[in-house]
């Protein structure tokens, strides 16, 4: 058969090909094959058919209750013939005029199926947008003059299918039926939950693409607010929306609409493949289709030299503060490695404190635009009472619905999170805003996000680096505490060194840049047994010297000096680099005791 | 699988029913579903449950068959019991409601009427849903474990299967029909429907055969009182959040319930239910989805409510014979209390605390006085000891718990607070954290930065275990047996020795001595200590895992489920251990008297003795206090208030110890004389509050030292 190697481009040539299944997960591996899948993330839905082969990007926001369907089902003509049917990967029965189906039949196969809500990347930022979208290869799929030969082929093959069963006239041929679709979404008036409430972006103010994935298999191996790929059918069947019925005698009208939203809103992918994805990177994610030009361009410079590159550039941003530039640059590429029942082992939230007055006004939404050129995903908050007592933070589930309804500290893995404190005024701080401190407490002590299931919370792990900009200290923990020396001069400076941090971002540098801190952030790093017992003896010493410092210090300098090693290029830690942390660690203890102490602080140290 | 005879089980379900019996204690038979069918047939009772255990023990087998295709064997049940009923009737019962009367009424029409010879039409008879007055429900086997919801999948389908979960929404008990009853406005006979799904088309045309024969086109009109309804409630249940697993969200499960099982639950609820698991076929959803998907729903057999019973034991959570074992080892009372928050090194003594604070003591009630049995522990000390983490360890493994800190929470997180609904404009009561947790642990990190107003609560909810609101007219008492988790700061940053506690956590007295043990935990450096600290934190960093402790730490879940069952005991007090307690008691009031202590000995430490020597047994899993219970509880108590005390020998230098202040006595009492009488010595001192042996060894140290000399009948001593 000449099509025994390719991908299946309906569940129908799904069912006749390959009843194997590891036939197509080994087809899967083949990478250019996952590339050729058009992107559902980019591609208007209007240019997709109903039950073809699309790809999605995103992370796992909520999931919903196993459904029970048929597998496969016997159909009962009107004649009297009875044809079996598989009912895997699709939501609508096929059925000619006058058939019926029979429930009770022998050949009954039921199967379970679960619902994930996937959400596309929370906080992805546009440049890394940009780039998914150039690899991808939607485009010319779409438009049919592209791959035309190829689908026509299979739509004939198709027709001739569905001519041999006797089927003339589908009583749901999805195909054609989009544009009524799109009527009936604009014209859908009785649904009782607004689209927002639909989607469910945990950030409101950057809507995400929402997108219900029905998994068949390996139901145990997707985890919330992870990052995944699927690969899977489309199914856009304007019958799935449960506002198009009239069903107002039901008590849970609400929930089912939630369950059943319009397939224009969210759109259904039936789905046979998968990858989860360690980073929202696409610079260097292996299910892309990198354009070609960019990696061959020039030799990739050592890590070392971009290293150094990056510290000054962060250093521009930063007054010219060497030291700050160095905890800013560890905060960027740090990550949770390790997790044990209480502890989470990395994280390395970042308080940039003692910022200078005079440019506070500009300088935290300045130095965070940077940033959001450096990272594949990031957030910026603004502290400020407003949002604190009327953002959903933590996610919260809504029972009337059944619906994980999501709030802004539900992010992926390694979306950095930017929580600008210098907006905050005096004032009251209300229930949800308290609740919003514990949150944000709970996070950036734990990395762990508390879900309010009303009657118990459940803790869910999470990898968020938070970085804290504060006039003063912060009124948030935080691991470490840098008070930026600020240069009168730089102070001055301050616009034009951000200018030249722009200009100095030149386009193959910024993607060196990017490449950095991913790949920096993933890497693994070691501690040889010598360095361990040199460590623990110092740490003994340490106590000696100065009773005050505690299991935290310790941690504290593991981490960093773990960082600053990876950062230079290192695969394992030396001397040189834990005296570095030490260095570093006590410089910073030092401008902490010059900073004006309030009462509080005195408490704390 | 071979296909069952029905006709057979039907005969052995009727044996079953009719002969069925349990002998009682005094050797008499007891035929248990023979005298519940006598109530049945005088509708004195509704439902009958049959207990399967029963049916096993009759016909294996057969339970079995019950057991994978229920629906079907509840109607079997149904049509016998339905059958035999009439034989059991021992007297003329009276009628209950207007459906009695009304059936009566019809059966007598019927009989009256009809000619015995003619057929009648089938869809004009009664059918049995009408004349069925009793409900069948099953009982699990004992041996049936409950499981989670996400346990249950497509292959139970039409099976019995035990769930546990938390009730999330319950909807209103509303009617539902069973059996529609019509009269043709033409001929006048009834016609009736029996409906099993939620909603039902209504018959328009009259079948009889008058109105078909004659092609009269009868209308057909609904008989409200001669329709049978049915009590129904639908309710929807979610994981208990120790099911979920880590990185998913709970599944939630709809449970249907009829008759007798509706009103059993309520949102908040803690449920085990038993029932059959369905594919549910609604109208709406069949047209939508083409019938390629349907619903699922559990119809309700029987329901517990976990919170109102504790009684019930839950089979998920009993232990294995090798978990047993596991924890049978000798040093269990180490080994648990250093699986405490494993990563947190020493405090053994702390940590065994905490254990016995999980465990909590035994209850008391004698005659309206209401003495509680929860443990509270303060644990004070140095920032950054570690305080926090034991808290969030603790609040982890409670099986209820609430985690909280005083500066945080605002009036509403920590009391209760009164609410109006926005829809309703209804004032509802809201507890706070402290009233959710009830019977449960409520963890309070940075108690001495709380608001006084909180405090003065929790000094209530302490010691009454209750919890007052007196807001906008209304006036509440809310229970709050919780046991409480405190951690506090010291006012000046570090712990200050000279200054007594109440000064350096600046918490009063008041409130202080209603914690069972007040702990403090220092932060002093110590080479060894140190460097098994640093140890671990590098074995962490680089192994990113625990390192391997010399005992294995205990699964969080075995913890959890050994304090369960711990819970379950009740362990009492024998009376020849008062002695000892009293005396132990009387001496500790003692101590407390002589030294310069810095805590309170006071009558709620004899009431802490008794608990904490009651968790101790609960944790032995016995029913009796031994003395070494009482004695492990003293030593507790000693430790924790040597924590407090320990740091002032070390400042002071020299503190008189007892020999020196026995000696200052016999001074005082020779005054300018020489020899003073033993006897008048061990009067005088003891009234001070010392014990003999410590005036003998007083005697006997001085006399080393030649400052006096004891005479031959050791009656006299004589200064030299």
């Amino acid at each position: 058969m000449p099509c025994a190697m390719e991908l299946p481009n309906t569940p129908d040539e799904l069912a006749m090909q390959h009843k194997d299944s590891t036939v197509l997960k080994e087809l899967l591996k083949d990478s250019t094959r996952w590339h050729s899948i058009p992107l559902l993330n980019y591609t208007p839905l209007h240019k997709l058919k109903d039950r073809t082969l699309v790809r999605f990007r995103g992370m796992i926001q909520d999931m919903m209750d196993p459904e029970i369907y048929l597998e496969r089902y016997e159909v009962k003509a009107p004649d009297g013939s009875k044809r079996l049917h598989d009912g895997k990967y699709l939501d609508c029965l096929k059925l000619a005029a006058g058939e019926e189906i029979d429930y009770n039949a022998e050949g009954n196969v039921h199967g379970e199926r679960r619902t994930l809500f996937l959400v596309s990347v929370p906080g992805l930022n546009d440049w890394s947008r940009q780039h998914e979208q150039q690899c991808g290869p939607q485009i010319e799929v779409c438009q049919s003059a592209g791959s035309g030969k190829k689908r026509t082929l299979d739509a004939q093959e198709e027709a001739m299918e569905v001519d041999e069963a006797g089927e003339t006239s589908l009583k749901r041929q999805c195909v054609d039926e989009i544009k009524t679709g799109e009527a009936q979404v604009a014209g859908s008036g009785s649904s009782v939950l607004g689209s927002e409430y639909l989607i469910n972006s945990p950030l409101p103010s950057r809507p995400s693409m929402a997108c219900m994935v029905k998994v068949y298999e390996d139901f145990d191996s997707y985890q919330l607010n992870t990052l995944v790929d699927f690969v899977g059918f489309l199914s856009v069947d304007p019958s799935l929306d449960a506002a198009s019925l009239n069903m107002e005698e039901y008590d849970s009208l609400s929930e089912l609409q939630a369950a059943h939203p319009s397939p224009f809103l969210i759109p259904r992918l039936h789905a046979f493949g998968f990858q989860t994805l360690a980073h929202a990177n696409p610079l260097l994610d292996s299910t892309l289709r990198q354009p070609a030009a960019e990696n061959s361009d020039e030799a990739n410079p050592s890590q070392l030299a971009v290293h150094k590159d990056l510290r000054i550039l962060l250093k521009l941003c930063l007054f010219d503060d060497d030291l700050a530039a160095e905890y800013l640059l560890c905060h960027l590429i740090s990550t949770v490695y390790s997790r044990t029942q209480m502890e989470s082992i990395g994280k390395f939230a970042l308080n940039l404190c003692n910022l200078p007055k005079e440019c506070l006004q500009h300088y935290t939404t300045k130095l965070y635009q940077v940033l959001e050129l450096l990272l594949p995903a990031s957030h910026y908050l603004p502290m400020t009472l407003e949002t604190m007592n009327t953002s959903a933070f933590a996610p919260k589930k809504d029972y009337e619905t059944n619906k994980l309804v999501s709030g802004l500290l539900q992010l992926a893995p390694h979306t950095h999170l930017v929580l600008d404190e210098t907006c905050m005024q005096q004032g009251k701080l209300e229930a949800n805003g308290v609740h919003a401190v514990q949150h944000l407490a709970h996070l950036i002590n734990n990395q762990e996000l508390k879900c309010d299931f009303q009657y118990y919370q459940i803790d869910y792990q999470a990898n968020i680096p938070v970085l804290v900009l504060s006039e003063g200290r912060s009124m948030l923990p935080s691991d470490f505490v840098v008070p930026i020396n600020a240069d009168a001069k730089a102070v001055e400076l301050l616009d034009e060194s951000l200018k030249a941090a722009h200009h100095y971002l030149q386009p193959a540098r910024l993607q060196q840049f990017r490449k950095f801190l991913t790949t920096a952030r993933l890497s693994q790093f070691s501690v040889s047994e010598e360095h361990t017992e040199m460590i623990q003896q110092e740490f003994v010493d340490m106590r000696k010297a100065n009773v005050k410092s505690n299991a935290d210090d310790l941690h504290g300098l593991l981490v960093l000096s773990r960082l600053l090693g990876i950062a230079r290029g290192k695969q394992a830690l030396d001397k040189e680099t834990w005296q570095l942390a030490i260095e570093f660690e006590a410089k910073r203890r030092q401008r902490l005791q010059s900073l004006p102490k309030s009462s509080a602080t005195q408490m704390r140290n | 699988m071979a296909r069952r005879d029905y006709a057979q089980d039907r005969e052995s379900i009727k044996t079953f029913l009719s002969e069925f019996c349990k002998c009682d204690d005094d050797g008499k038979k007891e035929f248990v579903y023979g005298s519940q069918l006598v109530k049945l047939a005088h509708r004195e009772q509704v439902l009958i449950t049959i207990d399967l255990d029963d049916l096993a023990e009759f016909n294996e087998s057969l339970a079995e068959a019950v057991m994978d295709n229920c629906r079907r064997y509840a109607a079997i049940f149904s049509d016998v019991i339905a059958e035999l009923l009439p034989s059991y009737k021992q007297q003329e019962v009276h009628a209950k409601d207007a459906l009695d009367v009304y059936i009566e009424h019809r059966l007598m029409m019927d009989a009256r009427t009809r000619n015995p010879m003619e057929q009648r039409d089938e869809r004009n008879s009664f059918p049995s849903e009408l004349m069925k007055r009793f409900e069948v429900g099953f009982k699990p086997q004992s041996t049936e474990k409950a499981h989670s919801i996400r346990e249950v999948k497509a292959q139970h389908i039409g099976k019995l299967v035990t769930v546990r979960g938390i009730v999330t929404r319950c909807t209103e008990v509303k009617p539902m029909m069973v059996v529609a009853t019509y009269t043709c406005d033409r001929c006048g006979s009834e016609t009736y429907q029996p409906v099993n799904s939620l909603s039902f088309t209504p018959v328009h045309d009259c079948p009889s055969d008058d109105c078909r024969v004659n092609k009269a086109g009868g209308r057909l009109y609904l008989q409200t009182r001669g329709s049978k309804f049915i009590k129904f409630q639908e309710l929807k249940m979610q994981e208990h959040s120790d099911q979920v697993p880590v990185g998913h969200i709970p599944r939630s499960m709809t449970v249907l319930c009829r008759g007798e099982v509706t009103r059993m639950a309520q949102p908040g609820d803690h449920i085990v239910v038993s029932g059959v698991f369905l594919p549910l076929v609604r109208s709406g959803f069949q047209q939508m989805l083409q019938g390629l998907l349907s619903e699922t729903f559990l119809q309700a057999h029987r329901i517990i409510c976990i919170n109102k019973n504790d009684e019930i034991s839950d089979k998920d959570a009993e232990l294995t014979p090798d978990e047993l074992e596991e924890l049978a080892q000798d040093d269990f009372y180490e080994r648990l209390a250093t699986s405490l928050a494993p990563e947190i090194y020493g405090h053994l003594d702390v940590k065994k605390a905490l254990l016995l604070l999980l465990v909590g003591g035994v209850d008391k009630r004698p005659d309206g006085m209401k003495i509680r049995g929860n443990i509270n522990i303060c644990l004070m000390g140095d920032p950054g000891v570690a305080k926090s983490q034991l808290l969030g360890y603790i609040s982890r493994l409670a099986i209820r718990s609430q985690y909280t800190t005083g500066r945080g929470s605002s009036g509403v997180g920590l009391t209760a607070a009164v609410m109006k609904d926005p829809l309703t404009g209804e004032m509802t009561l809201e507890g706070g954290a402290l009233v959710l947790a009830d019977q449960g642990v409520c963890c309070i990190d940075e108690f001495d930065k709380m608001a006084d107003t909180d405090r003065t609560a929790i000094h209530e909810v302490m010691e009454q275990q209750t919890i007052s609101i007196a807001k906008a007219g209304i006036m509440t008492t809310l229970n709050a047996r919780v046991s409480i988790l405190a951690a506090a700061n010291p006012a000046f940053g570090r712990y200050n020795p000279r200054r007594t506690v109440e000064q350096n956590i600046q918490l009063p007295a008041a409130l202080l001595s209603r914690f069972d043990l007040l702990w403090l935990i220092q932060d002093k450096p110590d080479r060894d200590n140190d460097l098994r600290l640093a140890k671990h934190i590098t074995y962490v960093h680089s192994h990113s895992k625990q390192p391997p402790t010399r005992v294995k730490a205990l699964d969080m879940n075995l913890m959890r489920r050994y304090i369960n069952l711990c819970k379950r005991k009740n362990p009492t007090i024998p009376d020849e251990l008062t002695d000892y307690i009293v005396g132990a008691y009387v001496e500790l009031r003692r101590e407390a008297r002589n030294q310069k202590d810095m805590t309170f000995t006071s009558a709620r430490n004899l009431l802490g003795i008794l608990r904490l020597s009651t968790a101790l047994a609960r944790l032995r899993l016995s029913d009796r206090v031994e003395k070494d219970d009482v004695a492990e509880a003293l030593r507790l108590l000693e430790m924790s208030k040597d924590s407090l005390n320990q740091i002032h020998e070390h400042q002071k230098g020299h503190v008189p110890n007892t020999s020196d202040r026995i000696f200052a006595i016999v001074r005082e009492l020779a005054g300018s004389g020489k020899a003073v009488k033993i006897a008048d010595i061990m009067d005088r001192c003891t009234t001070k509050g010392f014990k003999p042996d410590q005036v003998d060894k007083c005697i006997d140290d001085y006399e080393e030292l030649n400052v006096w000399q004891v005479n031959m009948g050791r009656t006299k001593i004589t200064f030299m």
